[in-house]
Protein backbone atom coordinates (compact mmCIF):
# COMPACT_ATOMS: atom_id res chain seq x y z
CA UNK A 1 0.00 0.00 0.00
CA UNK A 2 2.64 2.49 1.02
CA UNK A 3 4.56 2.97 -2.14
CA UNK A 4 7.87 4.06 -0.75
CA UNK A 5 10.22 4.02 -3.66
CA UNK A 6 13.75 4.77 -2.71
CA UNK A 7 17.06 5.19 -4.40
CA UNK A 8 15.90 5.06 -7.98
CA UNK A 9 14.83 8.63 -8.49
CA UNK A 10 17.27 10.99 -10.19
CA UNK A 11 16.40 14.02 -8.05
CA UNK A 12 16.89 12.11 -4.84
CA UNK A 13 19.80 12.61 -2.49
CA UNK A 14 22.51 10.02 -2.73
CA UNK A 15 23.44 10.24 0.95
CA UNK A 16 21.52 8.67 3.86
CA UNK A 17 18.19 10.34 4.59
CA UNK A 18 18.05 12.95 7.37
CA UNK A 19 15.09 11.17 8.89
CA UNK A 20 13.83 7.69 8.09
CA UNK A 21 10.37 6.70 9.28
CA UNK A 22 9.61 2.99 9.49
CA UNK A 23 6.17 1.46 10.16
CA UNK A 24 4.92 4.37 12.20
CA UNK A 25 1.51 4.25 13.85
CA UNK A 26 -0.03 7.05 15.87
CA UNK A 27 -3.05 7.34 18.16
CA UNK A 28 -4.98 10.27 19.58
CA UNK A 29 -6.49 8.28 22.44
CA UNK A 30 -8.56 5.67 20.63
CA UNK A 31 -8.31 7.39 17.28
CA UNK A 32 -5.79 5.63 15.04
CA UNK A 33 -4.54 8.70 13.18
CA UNK A 34 -1.55 7.33 11.26
CA UNK A 35 -1.20 3.80 9.93
CA UNK A 36 2.01 2.07 8.92
CA UNK A 37 3.85 5.13 7.61
CA UNK A 38 7.31 4.59 6.11
CA UNK A 39 8.93 7.63 4.60
CA UNK A 40 12.39 9.12 4.10
CA UNK A 41 13.28 12.78 4.37
CA UNK A 42 16.35 13.27 2.16
CA UNK A 43 19.18 15.41 3.47
CA UNK A 44 19.18 19.05 2.36
CA UNK A 45 16.02 18.73 0.35
CA UNK A 46 12.51 20.05 0.83
CA UNK A 47 9.94 17.34 1.42
CA UNK A 48 6.39 18.58 0.97
CA UNK A 49 3.48 16.88 2.68
CA UNK A 50 0.04 17.34 1.16
CA UNK A 51 -3.42 15.91 1.67
CA UNK A 52 -6.92 16.91 2.77
CA UNK A 53 -7.58 18.24 6.29
CA UNK A 54 -7.32 15.53 8.92
CA UNK A 55 -5.24 13.23 6.75
CA UNK A 56 -2.43 13.09 9.32
CA UNK A 57 0.24 15.23 7.67
CA UNK A 58 0.51 17.71 10.56
CA UNK A 59 0.34 14.82 13.00
CA UNK A 60 3.34 13.26 11.31
CA UNK A 61 5.26 16.52 11.50
CA UNK A 62 4.53 16.83 15.21
CA UNK A 63 5.90 13.34 15.81
CA UNK A 64 9.27 14.29 14.36
CA UNK A 65 10.06 16.67 17.24
CA UNK A 66 8.01 14.73 19.81
CA UNK A 67 5.54 17.62 20.14
CA UNK A 68 2.83 15.08 20.92
CA UNK A 69 4.62 14.40 24.23
CA UNK A 70 2.95 17.51 25.59
CA UNK A 71 -0.46 15.90 25.38
CA UNK A 72 -1.29 12.83 27.41
CA UNK A 73 -3.25 10.20 25.52
CA UNK A 74 -1.28 10.68 22.32
CA UNK A 75 1.17 7.89 21.49
CA UNK A 76 3.34 6.74 18.63
CA UNK A 77 4.68 3.29 17.74
CA UNK A 78 7.29 2.37 15.20
CA UNK A 79 10.64 3.83 14.31
CA UNK A 80 11.73 7.34 13.46
CA UNK A 81 15.45 7.15 12.82
CA UNK A 82 17.48 10.31 13.18
CA UNK A 83 21.25 10.37 13.53
CA UNK A 84 21.42 6.68 14.32
CA UNK A 85 18.73 6.58 17.00
CA UNK A 86 15.01 6.01 17.19
CA UNK A 87 13.67 9.33 18.47
CA UNK A 88 10.55 7.61 19.81
CA UNK A 89 12.56 5.64 22.35
CA UNK A 90 12.23 6.79 25.96
CA UNK A 91 15.95 7.51 26.40
CA UNK A 92 15.86 10.46 24.00
CA UNK A 93 16.32 13.91 25.57
CA UNK A 94 13.45 15.75 23.89
CA UNK A 95 14.95 19.17 24.59
CA UNK A 96 18.12 18.27 22.74
CA UNK A 97 16.05 16.63 20.01
CA UNK A 98 13.99 19.79 19.57
CA UNK A 99 17.12 21.90 19.32
CA UNK A 100 18.28 19.64 16.47
CA UNK A 101 14.89 19.42 14.76
CA UNK A 102 13.33 22.88 14.77
CA UNK A 103 9.73 23.76 14.03
CA UNK A 104 7.89 26.73 12.56
CA UNK A 105 4.14 26.99 13.11
CA UNK A 106 1.12 28.03 11.12
CA UNK A 107 0.59 31.31 12.93
CA UNK A 108 3.57 33.52 13.73
CA UNK A 109 4.15 33.23 17.48
CA UNK A 110 6.54 35.96 18.59
CA UNK A 111 7.35 35.66 22.29
CA UNK A 112 6.37 38.60 24.52
CA UNK A 113 9.86 40.08 24.47
CA UNK A 114 12.16 42.09 22.25
CA UNK A 115 13.15 41.05 18.74
CA UNK A 116 16.66 40.36 20.00
CA UNK A 117 15.49 38.24 22.92
CA UNK A 118 13.12 36.27 20.71
CA UNK A 119 16.19 34.89 19.00
CA UNK A 120 18.46 34.77 22.03
CA UNK A 121 15.87 32.84 24.06
CA UNK A 122 16.33 29.60 22.14
CA UNK A 123 20.10 29.97 21.84
CA UNK A 124 20.53 30.52 25.59
CA UNK A 125 18.74 27.23 26.26
CA UNK A 126 21.51 25.25 24.64
CA UNK A 127 24.66 27.36 24.45
CA UNK A 128 26.58 29.81 26.58
CA UNK A 129 27.61 32.65 24.35
CA UNK A 130 29.35 35.90 25.19
CA UNK A 131 27.46 39.10 24.49
CA UNK A 132 29.48 39.66 21.32
CA UNK A 133 28.94 36.11 20.08
CA UNK A 134 25.22 36.40 20.74
CA UNK A 135 25.05 39.73 18.89
CA UNK A 136 26.82 38.04 16.01
CA UNK A 137 24.41 35.09 16.04
CA UNK A 138 21.35 37.34 16.12
CA UNK A 139 22.61 39.48 13.27
CA UNK A 140 23.59 36.43 11.28
CA UNK A 141 20.19 34.71 11.46
CA UNK A 142 18.31 37.95 10.87
CA UNK A 143 20.36 38.45 7.72
CA UNK A 144 19.61 34.89 6.64
CA UNK A 145 15.87 35.55 6.76
CA UNK A 146 16.28 38.99 5.14
CA UNK A 147 14.96 40.79 8.20
CA UNK A 148 18.15 42.52 9.35
CA UNK A 149 17.67 45.63 7.24
CA UNK A 150 14.14 46.09 8.55
CA UNK A 151 14.82 45.62 12.25
CA UNK A 152 18.49 46.42 12.90
CA UNK A 153 17.62 49.78 14.45
CA UNK A 154 14.97 48.42 16.77
CA UNK A 155 16.28 45.11 18.06
CA UNK A 156 15.08 46.02 21.54
CA UNK A 157 11.56 46.83 20.39
CA UNK A 158 8.76 44.36 21.07
CA UNK A 159 8.46 41.63 18.45
CA UNK A 160 4.67 41.99 18.58
CA UNK A 161 4.98 45.27 16.67
CA UNK A 162 6.24 43.55 13.52
CA UNK A 163 3.92 42.68 10.63
CA UNK A 164 2.69 39.11 10.21
CA UNK A 165 5.20 38.31 7.49
CA UNK A 166 8.05 39.82 9.48
CA UNK A 167 6.96 37.89 12.55
CA UNK A 168 7.01 34.63 10.64
CA UNK A 169 10.49 35.37 9.30
CA UNK A 170 11.52 36.15 12.88
CA UNK A 171 10.15 32.76 13.92
CA UNK A 172 12.23 31.09 11.21
CA UNK A 173 15.28 33.07 12.33
CA UNK A 174 14.61 31.99 15.92
CA UNK A 175 14.43 28.37 14.79
CA UNK A 176 17.66 28.37 12.78
CA UNK A 177 19.47 30.25 15.56
CA UNK A 178 19.64 27.06 17.64
CA UNK A 179 21.45 25.46 14.68
CA UNK A 180 19.10 22.57 13.94
CA UNK A 181 19.78 20.02 11.25
CA UNK A 182 16.17 19.75 10.21
CA UNK A 183 13.40 22.33 10.02
CA UNK A 184 9.75 21.33 10.21
CA UNK A 185 7.25 23.83 8.83
CA UNK A 186 3.54 23.42 9.55
CA UNK A 187 1.65 25.47 6.94
CA UNK A 188 4.02 28.39 7.53
CA UNK A 189 2.38 30.75 5.07
CA UNK A 190 -1.33 30.02 5.51
CA UNK A 191 -1.79 33.11 7.68
CA UNK A 192 0.24 35.40 5.40
CA UNK A 193 -0.47 37.63 2.42
CA UNK A 194 0.85 36.65 -1.05
CA UNK A 195 3.92 38.90 -0.90
CA UNK A 196 5.01 37.63 2.50
CA UNK A 197 4.34 34.10 1.26
CA UNK A 198 6.59 34.60 -1.74
CA UNK A 199 9.39 35.86 0.50
CA UNK A 200 9.12 32.82 2.78
CA UNK A 201 9.17 30.50 -0.24
CA UNK A 202 12.32 32.19 -1.56
CA UNK A 203 13.81 31.77 1.87
CA UNK A 204 13.09 28.04 1.89
CA UNK A 205 14.94 27.65 -1.37
CA UNK A 206 17.98 29.21 0.21
CA UNK A 207 17.71 27.41 3.55
CA UNK A 208 17.75 23.99 1.94
CA UNK A 209 21.42 24.54 1.08
CA UNK A 210 22.05 23.99 4.76
CA UNK A 211 19.01 22.32 6.31
CA UNK A 212 16.75 19.39 5.55
CA UNK A 213 13.21 20.73 5.38
CA UNK A 214 9.80 19.12 5.86
CA UNK A 215 6.84 21.32 5.02
CA UNK A 216 3.14 20.64 5.46
CA UNK A 217 1.02 22.70 3.11
CA UNK A 218 -2.56 23.00 1.93
CA UNK A 219 -1.40 24.95 -1.06
CA UNK A 220 -0.58 22.59 -3.91
CA UNK A 221 1.12 25.30 -5.94
CA UNK A 222 3.36 25.92 -2.98
CA UNK A 223 4.25 22.24 -2.80
CA UNK A 224 4.98 22.25 -6.52
CA UNK A 225 7.13 25.38 -6.24
CA UNK A 226 9.09 24.59 -3.11
CA UNK A 227 9.33 20.86 -2.63
CA UNK A 228 11.83 18.50 -4.19
CA UNK A 229 9.76 15.54 -3.13
CA UNK A 230 6.09 15.43 -2.28
CA UNK A 231 4.24 12.93 -0.08
CA UNK A 232 0.48 12.59 -0.36
CA UNK A 233 -1.46 11.52 2.72
CA UNK A 234 -5.03 10.37 2.85
CA UNK A 235 -6.99 9.21 5.91
CA UNK A 236 -3.91 8.46 7.97
CA UNK A 237 -2.05 6.62 5.26
CA UNK A 238 0.82 7.61 3.04
CA UNK A 239 -0.59 7.07 -0.42
CA UNK A 240 2.35 8.04 -2.56
CA UNK A 241 5.66 9.84 -2.46
CA UNK A 242 7.68 10.95 -5.43
CA UNK A 243 9.51 13.93 -6.90
CA UNK A 244 7.36 17.02 -7.15
CA UNK A 245 7.46 16.88 -10.95
CA UNK A 246 6.17 13.34 -11.11
CA UNK A 247 3.56 13.83 -8.41
CA UNK A 248 1.96 16.75 -10.19
CA UNK A 249 2.23 15.43 -13.73
CA UNK A 250 2.03 11.65 -13.56
CA UNK A 251 1.00 10.28 -10.15
CA UNK A 252 0.67 6.51 -9.87
CA UNK A 253 -2.29 6.39 -7.55
CA UNK A 254 -5.80 7.40 -8.53
CA UNK A 255 -6.40 9.04 -5.15
CA UNK A 256 -3.38 11.27 -5.65
CA UNK A 257 -4.64 12.25 -9.07
CA UNK A 258 -8.12 12.99 -7.71
CA UNK A 259 -6.67 15.19 -4.99
CA UNK A 260 -4.29 17.24 -7.12
CA UNK A 261 -6.96 17.79 -9.75
CA UNK A 262 -9.25 19.10 -7.02
CA UNK A 263 -11.81 16.33 -7.03
CA UNK A 264 -11.83 16.12 -3.23
CA UNK A 265 -10.20 17.68 -0.21
CA UNK B 1 -31.29 49.38 -17.16
CA UNK B 2 -32.31 53.03 -17.01
CA UNK B 3 -31.83 55.21 -13.96
CA UNK B 4 -35.61 55.65 -13.61
CA UNK B 5 -36.18 51.93 -13.33
CA UNK B 6 -33.58 51.62 -10.60
CA UNK B 7 -35.22 54.43 -8.65
CA UNK B 8 -38.69 52.90 -8.93
CA UNK B 9 -37.42 49.53 -7.72
CA UNK B 10 -35.70 51.12 -4.74
CA UNK B 11 -38.84 52.92 -3.62
CA UNK B 12 -40.81 49.65 -3.47
CA UNK B 13 -38.02 47.97 -1.57
CA UNK B 14 -37.99 50.55 1.22
CA UNK B 15 -41.65 49.78 2.03
CA UNK B 16 -40.67 46.29 3.10
CA UNK B 17 -41.72 45.16 6.58
CA UNK B 18 -44.64 47.57 7.12
CA UNK B 19 -46.03 47.51 10.67
CA UNK B 20 -43.40 45.05 11.83
CA UNK B 21 -40.64 47.48 10.93
CA UNK B 22 -42.36 50.29 12.79
CA UNK B 23 -42.70 48.12 15.91
CA UNK B 24 -39.04 47.18 15.68
CA UNK B 25 -38.03 50.82 15.63
CA UNK B 26 -40.19 51.58 18.68
CA UNK B 27 -38.78 48.66 20.67
CA UNK B 28 -35.26 49.71 19.76
CA UNK B 29 -35.86 53.26 20.93
CA UNK B 30 -37.49 52.01 24.16
CA UNK B 31 -34.61 49.70 25.04
CA UNK B 32 -31.99 52.37 24.48
CA UNK B 33 -33.92 54.85 26.65
CA UNK B 34 -34.15 52.27 29.46
CA UNK B 35 -30.41 51.63 29.22
CA UNK B 36 -29.70 55.34 29.49
CA UNK B 37 -31.95 55.72 32.55
CA UNK B 38 -30.26 52.78 34.30
CA UNK B 39 -26.84 54.24 33.57
CA UNK B 40 -27.84 57.64 34.94
CA UNK B 41 -29.19 56.05 38.15
CA UNK B 42 -25.98 54.10 38.71
CA UNK B 43 -23.77 57.10 38.01
CA UNK B 44 -25.91 59.29 40.28
CA UNK B 45 -25.55 56.85 43.18
CA UNK B 46 -21.82 56.54 42.62
CA UNK B 47 -21.21 60.24 42.45
CA UNK B 48 -23.44 61.04 45.40
CA UNK B 49 -21.41 58.60 47.50
CA UNK B 50 -18.17 60.17 46.30
CA UNK B 51 -19.53 63.69 46.81
CA UNK B 52 -20.64 62.96 50.39
CA UNK B 53 -17.29 61.37 51.14
CA UNK B 54 -15.28 64.23 49.73
CA UNK B 55 -17.29 67.05 51.32
CA UNK B 56 -17.55 65.42 54.76
CA UNK B 57 -14.14 63.78 54.74
CA UNK B 58 -12.11 66.71 53.46
CA UNK B 59 -13.36 68.90 56.31
CA UNK B 60 -11.33 66.90 58.82
CA UNK B 61 -8.29 66.49 56.64
CA UNK B 62 -5.18 68.25 57.88
CA UNK B 63 -1.52 67.61 58.43
CA UNK B 64 -2.17 66.27 61.91
CA UNK B 65 -4.32 63.51 60.40
CA UNK B 66 -1.11 62.01 59.12
CA UNK B 67 1.15 63.01 62.02
CA UNK B 68 -0.79 62.11 65.16
CA UNK B 69 -2.30 58.90 66.44
CA UNK B 70 -5.90 58.55 67.50
CA UNK B 71 -6.73 60.36 70.73
CA UNK B 72 -9.56 60.70 73.24
CA UNK B 73 -12.64 62.63 72.14
CA UNK B 74 -12.12 66.38 72.16
CA UNK B 75 -8.34 66.22 72.27
CA UNK B 76 -7.56 66.36 68.54
CA UNK B 77 -5.29 63.61 67.31
CA UNK B 78 -5.05 62.02 63.87
CA UNK B 79 -5.13 58.73 62.06
CA UNK B 80 -1.40 58.05 61.72
CA UNK B 81 -1.52 54.78 63.67
CA UNK B 82 -4.46 53.53 61.60
CA UNK B 83 -2.88 54.56 58.29
CA UNK B 84 0.40 52.85 59.12
CA UNK B 85 -1.41 49.81 60.55
CA UNK B 86 -3.54 49.46 57.43
CA UNK B 87 -0.55 49.81 55.12
CA UNK B 88 1.52 47.35 57.12
CA UNK B 89 -1.16 44.67 57.31
CA UNK B 90 -2.32 45.05 53.70
CA UNK B 91 1.14 45.07 52.17
CA UNK B 92 2.35 42.15 54.28
CA UNK B 93 -0.78 40.21 53.35
CA UNK B 94 -0.07 40.92 49.68
CA UNK B 95 3.56 39.91 50.10
CA UNK B 96 2.46 36.67 51.74
CA UNK B 97 -0.40 35.98 49.36
CA UNK B 98 1.13 36.85 45.99
CA UNK B 99 3.62 33.96 45.71
CA UNK B 100 1.15 31.42 47.12
CA UNK B 101 -1.64 32.65 44.89
CA UNK B 102 0.48 32.84 41.77
CA UNK B 103 2.01 29.40 42.25
CA UNK B 104 -1.42 27.88 42.81
CA UNK B 105 -2.72 29.64 39.69
CA UNK B 106 0.21 28.28 37.69
CA UNK B 107 -0.52 24.81 39.04
CA UNK B 108 -4.18 25.02 38.06
CA UNK B 109 -3.45 26.31 34.58
CA UNK B 110 -0.31 24.44 33.60
CA UNK B 111 -0.67 21.08 35.33
CA UNK B 112 -4.26 20.51 34.38
CA UNK B 113 -3.71 16.90 33.38
CA UNK B 114 -3.89 15.97 37.08
CA UNK B 115 -7.67 16.13 36.43
CA UNK B 116 -9.27 15.45 39.81
CA UNK B 117 -6.81 17.25 42.09
CA UNK B 118 -6.88 20.31 39.87
CA UNK B 119 -10.65 20.57 39.80
CA UNK B 120 -10.76 20.04 43.56
CA UNK B 121 -8.21 22.81 44.20
CA UNK B 122 -10.06 25.09 41.79
CA UNK B 123 -13.35 24.37 43.55
CA UNK B 124 -11.90 25.16 46.97
CA UNK B 125 -10.24 28.33 45.71
CA UNK B 126 -13.47 29.52 44.08
CA UNK B 127 -15.34 28.80 47.28
CA UNK B 128 -12.83 30.88 49.24
CA UNK B 129 -13.54 33.74 46.84
CA UNK B 130 -17.12 33.92 48.08
CA UNK B 131 -16.65 33.07 51.76
CA UNK B 132 -18.00 35.94 53.91
CA UNK B 133 -14.98 37.79 55.20
CA UNK B 134 -16.22 37.69 58.78
CA UNK B 135 -15.88 33.89 58.68
CA UNK B 136 -12.23 34.31 57.75
CA UNK B 137 -11.84 36.58 60.76
CA UNK B 138 -13.45 34.00 63.04
CA UNK B 139 -11.26 31.26 61.59
CA UNK B 140 -8.06 33.17 62.26
CA UNK B 141 -9.36 34.09 65.70
CA UNK B 142 -9.76 30.42 66.55
CA UNK B 143 -6.50 29.32 64.95
CA UNK B 144 -4.16 32.15 65.97
CA UNK B 145 -5.63 34.65 68.40
CA UNK B 146 -7.07 32.21 70.91
CA UNK B 147 -4.00 29.95 71.16
CA UNK B 148 -1.75 33.02 71.45
CA UNK B 149 -4.00 34.58 74.02
CA UNK B 150 -4.00 38.07 72.44
CA UNK B 151 -4.97 39.97 69.32
CA UNK B 152 -2.15 40.83 66.93
CA UNK B 153 -1.29 42.54 63.66
CA UNK B 154 0.06 39.20 62.48
CA UNK B 155 -3.38 37.62 62.86
CA UNK B 156 -4.92 40.50 60.91
CA UNK B 157 -2.33 40.08 58.17
CA UNK B 158 -3.10 36.39 57.98
CA UNK B 159 -6.84 36.99 57.68
CA UNK B 160 -6.28 39.52 54.87
CA UNK B 161 -3.89 37.11 53.10
CA UNK B 162 -6.58 34.40 53.16
CA UNK B 163 -8.92 36.81 51.36
CA UNK B 164 -6.15 37.90 49.01
CA UNK B 165 -4.97 34.50 47.80
CA UNK B 166 -8.06 33.19 45.94
CA UNK B 167 -8.33 36.41 43.91
CA UNK B 168 -4.74 36.05 42.74
CA UNK B 169 -5.25 32.33 42.05
CA UNK B 170 -8.21 33.10 39.83
CA UNK B 171 -6.61 35.93 37.86
CA UNK B 172 -3.33 34.04 37.42
CA UNK B 173 -5.16 31.01 36.09
CA UNK B 174 -7.43 33.06 33.82
CA UNK B 175 -4.56 35.11 32.42
CA UNK B 176 -2.45 32.00 31.76
CA UNK B 177 -5.38 30.43 29.91
CA UNK B 178 -5.29 33.42 27.56
CA UNK B 179 -1.72 32.64 26.51
CA UNK B 180 -2.13 30.96 23.10
CA UNK B 181 -1.26 27.28 22.93
CA UNK B 182 0.80 28.00 19.83
CA UNK B 183 3.11 30.26 21.85
CA UNK B 184 3.78 27.53 24.41
CA UNK B 185 4.37 24.99 21.64
CA UNK B 186 6.76 27.36 19.90
CA UNK B 187 8.80 27.61 23.09
CA UNK B 188 8.80 23.85 23.60
CA UNK B 189 9.78 23.43 19.95
CA UNK B 190 13.00 25.36 20.63
CA UNK B 191 13.90 22.76 23.25
CA UNK B 192 12.83 24.71 26.32
CA UNK B 193 12.04 22.64 29.43
CA UNK B 194 8.58 23.02 30.97
CA UNK B 195 9.52 25.32 33.84
CA UNK B 196 11.29 27.63 31.42
CA UNK B 197 8.24 27.84 29.18
CA UNK B 198 6.07 28.73 32.17
CA UNK B 199 8.43 31.31 33.66
CA UNK B 200 9.92 32.95 30.57
CA UNK B 201 7.00 32.71 28.16
CA UNK B 202 3.63 32.14 29.85
CA UNK B 203 4.02 34.24 33.00
CA UNK B 204 5.74 36.89 30.96
CA UNK B 205 2.92 37.01 28.44
CA UNK B 206 0.37 37.15 31.25
CA UNK B 207 2.23 39.59 33.49
CA UNK B 208 0.04 42.59 32.74
CA UNK B 209 -3.13 40.77 33.70
CA UNK B 210 -1.64 39.11 36.76
CA UNK B 211 -0.27 42.43 38.01
CA UNK B 212 -3.70 43.96 37.57
CA UNK B 213 -5.24 41.10 39.55
CA UNK B 214 -2.78 41.64 42.38
CA UNK B 215 -3.52 45.37 42.52
CA UNK B 216 -7.28 44.78 42.47
CA UNK B 217 -6.94 42.21 45.25
CA UNK B 218 -4.90 44.76 47.20
CA UNK B 219 -7.67 47.31 46.74
CA UNK B 220 -10.23 44.77 47.89
CA UNK B 221 -8.48 43.81 51.16
CA UNK B 222 -7.56 47.36 52.05
CA UNK B 223 -11.21 48.07 52.76
CA UNK B 224 -11.97 44.92 54.74
CA UNK B 225 -13.22 45.45 58.29
CA UNK B 226 -14.81 42.20 59.43
CA UNK B 227 -11.71 39.99 59.28
CA UNK B 228 -9.75 42.54 61.33
CA UNK B 229 -12.28 42.89 64.16
CA UNK B 230 -11.37 39.55 65.76
CA UNK B 231 -7.75 39.49 64.73
CA UNK B 232 -5.83 42.75 64.96
CA UNK B 233 -8.65 44.35 66.96
CA UNK B 234 -7.42 47.93 66.72
CA UNK B 235 -5.04 49.96 68.81
CA UNK B 236 -5.48 53.50 70.05
CA UNK B 237 -1.73 54.09 70.16
CA UNK B 238 1.03 54.09 67.63
CA UNK B 239 2.26 50.52 67.08
CA UNK B 240 4.01 48.70 64.29
CA UNK B 241 4.53 45.57 66.35
CA UNK B 242 3.00 42.60 64.53
CA UNK B 243 2.76 40.70 67.80
CA UNK B 244 0.47 43.28 69.37
CA UNK B 245 -3.00 44.61 68.48
CA UNK B 246 -2.76 46.97 65.51
CA UNK B 247 -4.93 49.85 64.35
CA UNK B 248 -6.39 50.01 60.86
CA UNK B 249 -8.55 52.50 58.96
CA UNK B 250 -11.61 50.26 58.43
CA UNK B 251 -11.77 49.33 62.12
CA UNK B 252 -11.36 52.98 63.18
CA UNK B 253 -14.20 53.91 60.84
CA UNK B 254 -16.35 51.17 62.33
CA UNK B 255 -15.63 52.29 65.91
CA UNK B 256 -15.73 56.06 65.38
CA UNK B 257 -18.65 56.39 63.01
CA UNK B 258 -21.06 55.00 65.59
CA UNK B 259 -19.70 57.04 68.50
CA UNK B 260 -21.44 59.95 70.17
CA UNK B 261 -18.56 62.42 69.69
CA UNK B 262 -18.65 64.79 66.73
CA UNK B 263 -14.88 64.87 66.26
CA UNK B 264 -14.71 61.06 66.17
CA UNK B 265 -17.48 60.92 63.55
CA UNK B 266 -15.57 63.51 61.57
CA UNK B 267 -12.43 61.37 61.87
CA UNK B 268 -14.35 58.36 60.53
CA UNK B 269 -15.37 60.33 57.43
CA UNK B 270 -11.80 61.38 56.87
CA UNK B 271 -10.62 57.78 57.21
CA UNK B 272 -13.25 56.65 54.71
CA UNK B 273 -12.10 59.30 52.26
CA UNK B 274 -8.47 58.17 52.64
CA UNK B 275 -9.34 54.52 51.91
CA UNK B 276 -11.49 55.45 48.93
CA UNK B 277 -8.79 57.63 47.42
CA UNK B 278 -6.17 54.90 47.95
CA UNK B 279 -8.40 52.22 46.39
CA UNK B 280 -9.34 54.49 43.50
CA UNK B 281 -5.68 55.32 42.87
CA UNK B 282 -4.77 51.62 42.92
CA UNK B 283 -7.55 50.80 40.47
CA UNK B 284 -6.59 53.56 38.09
CA UNK B 285 -2.95 52.55 38.29
CA UNK B 286 -3.91 48.90 37.60
CA UNK B 287 -5.89 49.87 34.51
CA UNK B 288 -3.14 52.12 33.26
CA UNK B 289 -0.63 49.33 33.84
CA UNK B 290 -2.76 46.84 31.93
CA UNK B 291 -3.27 49.15 28.97
CA UNK B 292 0.45 49.83 28.83
CA UNK B 293 1.67 46.27 29.19
CA UNK B 294 -1.09 44.75 27.13
CA UNK B 295 -2.99 41.52 27.57
CA UNK B 296 -1.71 37.99 27.20
CA UNK B 297 -1.72 37.83 23.45
CA UNK B 298 0.33 40.87 22.60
Amino acid sequence: MNTVLMGNRPAQAQSAPAIAIRNLDFWYGENHALRGISLDFPTRQVTGMIGPSGCGKSTLLRILNRMYDLYPGQRAMGEVLFDGRNILSPGIDVNVLRSRIGMVFQKPTPFPMSIYDNIAFGVRLHERLSRAEMDQRVENVLRRVALWGEVKDRLNASAAALSGGQQQRLCIARTIATRPEIILLDEPTSALDPISTARIEELLDELKQEFSIAIVTHNLQQAARCADRVAFFYMGELVEVDTADKMFTAPHEKRTQDYITGRFG
Amino acid sequence: MSAQKVQAGATDGWQRGGAQAVRRRIVERLVSVLCCIATVVVLFLLFSILWTLVTRGAAGLSLSTFLHSTAAPGSGGGLANAIVGSCEQTLLAALLGTPIGMLTGVYLSEFSHDGKIVSFVRFVSDMMLSVPSILVGLFVYLMVVEPAGHFSGMAGTLALAILFIPIVVRTTEDMLHLVPRAMREAAYALGAPGWRVIVSICLRAARGGIMTGILLALARISGETAPLLFTSLGNLNWSTNLNAPMASLPVIIYQYAGSAYDDWVQMAWTGALLITVAVLATNIFARWWLSRNGTASS
